[in-house]
């Protein structure tokens, strides 16, 4: 046979034992044979078929064992390829020549910067989409009750505004809702006392809205109320926490298969990062709602700026005059005034 | 085949003491090609190969890791680490599911997860040390249920409740149950280490903390200052100040915190010895070892992660030269007593959480 062994000298371990002895490898017609060091003594014989040799890693010594539990090992990487070569055709010991280092590797640097660029630029986003898309009615329908049930017991507690002021304003939120393309039905206005989130609003995946007293109490007029429900609204409409609960989970998800060996330093700050990529998100989205805010109010014949009034009294109140930090899932309220300002204007000039 | 001749266990010679020195062999070149494939292959497989991925990467240091002439070697098949993995992920996914949907059942799920992280730790450090052989023999490990939820929860709680005044009596539990419960070819492996010296590494490191957090508070007061209470202008400085105090203390931990690590490893080490003759060695330099691991992070971050592998291989080199065996007799009577060992999920998990006690 042309695919015999030559000689390669090692270290062969008896089974289970931690005895070295020096030692040498060969193969004869399909039978692999280890000798002492002096090529006298045979210390092992088995089938080559049945033995199992270790793929090649770098030059980290190589395994064979032998069906008795014995190990041979050796660092002549190089013959034992031209062996298994011979033997098995270049298949054998693929990845390390993927491996070796080569001007190859700098395409494979280039290859994985596109790649990773694309799967957070492209891949990413129409991941989202198509969760969002694929996610049954079912899913935020019991994700919501779940949070409002949470939320009753932990933080709020039953509305104490007057019977009469809730009926007036669910009438004009129904009226607000029924301009969206998903109709009135599609979203339930519920009113509770806020408790420590104070004056607060906020939507839930599958059309449930919450108006806090507090709010309600402190809004000048129905338009700013209305403001804050239209703004909630467009939360809805555009599935907001579905995509940002998906984008989320695509983006640890990312972190952990693509992170491979990075350093644990280096994982501490790609999580803090995404982190940060999270709330610039998250600002987005709520300037994305502020806007549809604006345009559904101008579509009911309302004050277009209903928003940026309660926002007013909220900077006057708290005295928030802090600029925009990427630390807040909030844009800065100063800023968010003025950017509903000026698209209610856009709005009114169409 | 094997002329049967079962070694005694007494044979030796006892007197006769020896340091052999680890070394680790690898090389930044050599390794950055295993290092990129890997990622490669991981992208292009959409994840799968990352079990493949990781035993190759690890048979590459435990390969180069030397001892006496004699390399380590991994054993884990990419089979149980990728079972392992999806376990680990899907139980990911099922918390974050009850978390988002049912938000005060995840309350209890997160006293359910508490409760078996002593287990997974436990079955995890037993996977990595049954995976783990040198010289033929593998090692093993024998810590129980309690003694990880002393020291992987109860210990840093308290560390963290005193604000780290008793985090060398943590230290000393989470060392005394990871290396004083390895064994090797069912020989046992001893480590005590002393609190008296562990609080020896603890004192510099506490001050630094305290020197730092302290200058730190003086500069914010110094930047402040000049605005008094209302500050006109709430500017783009102000935002990113924050930042810059989060930053400042980060570093502030982080060095202090690698001071405390090498020379607690150190005094663990030292403290330790197998079979009752071969003494554990450990020299790591405290400032050589936190300017490697800063200038490492450094050069990762600024290399947009290109110059991982060389760091890699760097810290690797230093800490295997700073470790040594003061080997008494010889190191050829060890009989492998470990078999096999099932799916690698505690160890996943503690890759995922990022519990890292490499034997």
């Amino acid at each position: 046979m042309g695919s015999d062994c030559p000689t390669i000298t090692g270290v062969w371990h008896p089974p289970r034992s931690s005895r070295a002895v020096p030692s040498r490898f060969t193969t004869a017609d399909g039978m692999a044979t280890v000798t002492d060091a002096e090529g006298e003594a045979a210390l092992a014989t088995g089938a080559v078929d049945g033995l199992a040799i270790s793929a090649r890693v770098g030059a980290v010594p190589r395994r064979i064992t032998f069906e008795d539990g014995s190990v041979f090992e050796t660092e002549d990487n190089d013959a034992i390829d031209r062996w298994l070569g011979a033997l098995y055709g270049r298949r054998a010991g693929l990845v390390h020549r993927l491996e070796r280092f080569h001007p190859r590797l700098v395409l494979f640097v280039v290859l994985v910067a596109l790649l990773c660029v694309g799967l957070y630029r492209y891949a990413l986003p129409v991941t989202v989409e198509a969760a969002v898309a694929l996610t049954p009615p079912a899913a935020p329908r019991l994700m919501s009750q779940g949070v409002l049930s949470s939320l009753d017991k932990a933080v709020l507690s039953p509305s104490r505004l007057e019977e009469a002021r809730r009926a007036a304003i669910t009438e004009e939120f129904r009226a607000l809702a029924a301009l969206t393309p998903e109709g009135a039905d599609a979203f339930e206005l519920n009113f509770r006392e806020g408790g420590i989130i104070g004056p607060n609003a906020f939507a839930l995946p599958d059309g449930t809205i919450i108006l806090t007293d507090e709010l309600v109490r402190l809004a000048q007029g129905e338009d700013a109320v209305l403001g804050v429900l239209a703004h909630e609204i467009g939360h809805v409409v555009h599935e907001h926490s579905l995509r940002r609960l998906y984008r989320a989970a695509g983006v640890t998800a990312l972190i952990m298969f693509i992170g491979g060996d990075v350093g644990s330093g280096v994982e501490e700050v790609l999580v803090q990062g995404s982190g940060l990529l999270t709330l610039s998100y998250s600002r987005a989205q709520e300037n994305e709602a502020d806007r549809y805010s604006v345009e559904l109010m101008a579509k009911a014949g309302r004050e277009p700026t209903g928003l940026a009034r309660l926002f007013e009294v909220l900077r006057d109140r708290y005295d928030d005059v802090s600029g925009n930090d990427f630390l807040s899932t909030h844009p800065a309220t100063p800023d968010r005034i003025e950017d509903i300002r000026r698209h209610a204007q856009e709005v009114e000039g169409r | 085949m094997n002329d049967a001749t079962q070694p005694s266990l007494a044979e030796g010679a006892p007197g006769e003491r020896r340091l052999e020195r680890f070394s680790f062999t690898g090389t930044a070149g050599e390794y950055f090609g295993i290092w990129i494939v890997n990622i490669l292959l991981t992208i292009l497989t959409l994840g799968i190969y990352s079990a493949w991925a990781k035993v190759r990467r690890q048979r590459y240091f435990y390969g180069n890791t030397k001892l006496a002439g004699r390399s380590f070697d991994y054993h884990a098949r990419p089979m149980q680490i990728l079972i392992g993995r999806i376990v680990v992920l899907a139980a990911l996914l099922v918390y974050n599911a009850v978390a988002t949907f049912f938000p005060i059942a995840s309350l209890v799920l997160l006293a359910l997860l508490i409760a078996v992280t002593p287990w997974l730790i436990k079955r995890g450090l037993r996977f990595n040390a049954r995976v783990t052989s040198y010289r033929n023999v593998r090692l093993d490990f024998h810590g129980g249920y309690w003694g990880a939820l002393l020291s992987f929860v109860i210990g840093p709680a308290l560390a963290a409740v005193t604000l780290g005044f008793l985090a060398p009596l943590a230290s000393r539990w989470a060392w005394r149950y990871t290396l004083g419960n390895v064994s090797y070819g069912g020989r046992k492996m001893d480590c005590d280490p002393r609190l008296k010296a562990l609080y020896g590494q603890w004192w510099l490191p506490a001050v630094m903390v305290l020197l730092g957090t302290a200058l730190l508070g003086l500069l914010a007061v110094a930047v402040f200052f000049p605005f008094g209470g209302a500050f006109p202008g709430a500017d783009l400085g102000l935002a990113f100040l924050p930042v810059a105090v989060f930053i400042a203390l980060a570093l502030i931990y982080g060095v202090a915190g690698l001071f405390y690590r090498a020379g607690v490893r150190n005094v663990a080490f030292n403290a330790a010895m197998l079979d009752g003759r071969h003494q554990f060695v450990s020299t790591l330099g405290r400032r050589r070892y936190a300017w490697i691991s800063t200038t490492n992070f450094l050069a990762t971050i600024c290399t947009i992660g290109l110059a991982r592998p060389w760091a890699a291989v760097r810290m690797a080199r230093y800490t295997a030269t700073a470790t040594a065996v003061l080997v008494s007799g010889v190191l050829d009577d060890y009989l492998n007593q470990v078999e096999e060992t099932g799916p690698a999920v505690g160890a996943e998990y503690m890759d995922v959480e990022g519990i890292d006690f490499g034997f």
